[in-house]
């Protein structure tokens, strides 16, 4: 048996006697704000349903936010952000606890993000020329596809939250280095994680991490001028 | 070992702008006006990114989510009972 005055279980502890559920109702505190994000993913899956919500109230700003960079439009990152988060709490018994929960729920948001924008660069393709672009020109043409959809009212609250320099800059940015710019400098993930994250080699992630300032420099200094 | 003369490599200018250079090599900021402003820039450039916000889903998110989520009841269905 666990001492009372244990406040958070260990995960150590975990592993050795959630067989019995011991770590259950009994050592879990009241607020679980200070818990660790293993702690509660072994809550949630032992169906304590402020686990859950704990681990949306951490993770809906930063995923969220991840999201709307990438798709630069809120209705659509807001669908793209639920069914993230839905698949990851629906999957926590896949969840291994060597990948860390932020890298596990930021590698589902982005793969939903790059997969929505590699269907609509397949159904663009007739305008733009090519899914991938690659030249300053393509970019550019890409970046005002995001940024070309009707006047509405939604549109105008996304024109106050993504319409800094910065912002546009990054929105002009190729999907993956945009992810690789906001995952470090936004989210402050090292870049193994990043590289764990995006799937992608060590050596990649610091290329487009460091082609992606080169990048950023450029659309800025261009405001600038 | 790096010759001090030497200037800062790209990684080495964002080691500095995050905090994390040796002291061996900072040394060489002190000496080159060049590698310094080059850091210095670097550093407000990641500040300006840092600083972005994060921004929030609709109010109503969490219940959204959690109208769509299984929680596994303690009384049976859990998996490794
Ligand atoms: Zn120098």
């Amino acid at each position: 048996m666990i001492s009372p005055s244990a406040a958070l279980p260990r995960a150590a502890r975990t592993t050795s006697e959630e067989g019995d559920g011991v770590i259950g109702a009994k050592d879990r505190p009241a607020n679980l704000t200070g818990a660790s994000d293993q702690d509660l993913v072994e809550w949630a899956k032992q169906g304590h349903e402020p686990a859950f919500r704990e681990l949306v109230r951490r993770y809906e700003r930063p995923v969220f936010s991840l999201l709307y960079r990438m798709v630069r439009d809120r209705a659509l990152a807001e669908d793209l952000a639920q069914e993230t988060f839905v698949k990851v709490l629906n999957g926590l018994a896949s969840y291994r606890a060597e990948f860390k929960f932020s890298s596990w729920i930021f590698k589902i948001a982005n793969n939903a993000a790059i997969d929505h924008l590699r269907k609509r660069d397949l159904d663009t393709l007739s305008i733009d020329g090519s899914p991938h672009a690659t030249t300053p020109d393509e970019i550019a043409a890409t970046a005002l596809q995001l940024d070309g959809r009707g006047e509405d009212p939604l549109q105008e609250v996304e024109a106050r939250e993504l319409g800094s320099a910065i912002e546009r800059a990054i929105g002009r940015l190729r999907p993956e280095y945009r992810a690789c710019i906001l995952l470090r400098h936004v989210e402050g993930h090292s870049y193994e994680e990043i590289a764990r994250i995006l799937d992608l080699p060590l050596g990649t992630v610091k290329t487009y991490i460091h082609r992606a300032r080169n990048e950023l420099r450029v659309h800025l200094q261009d405001r600038r001028e | 070992m790096t010759d001090p003369l030497q200037h800062l490599t790209p990684d080495e200018v964002e080691q500095w702008a995050t905090g994390l250079l040796g002291a061996t090599r900072a040394i060489h900021l002190a000496q080159c006006a060049d590698c310094l402003a080059a850091a210095e820039r670097e550093r407000k450039f990641f500040r300006e990114l840092a600083q972005l916000a994060r921004l929030a889903p609709s109010a109503d998110f969490a219940d959204k989510v959690m109208a769509k989520v299984r929680i596994p009841t303690p009384s049976g269905g859990l998996e490794k009972r």
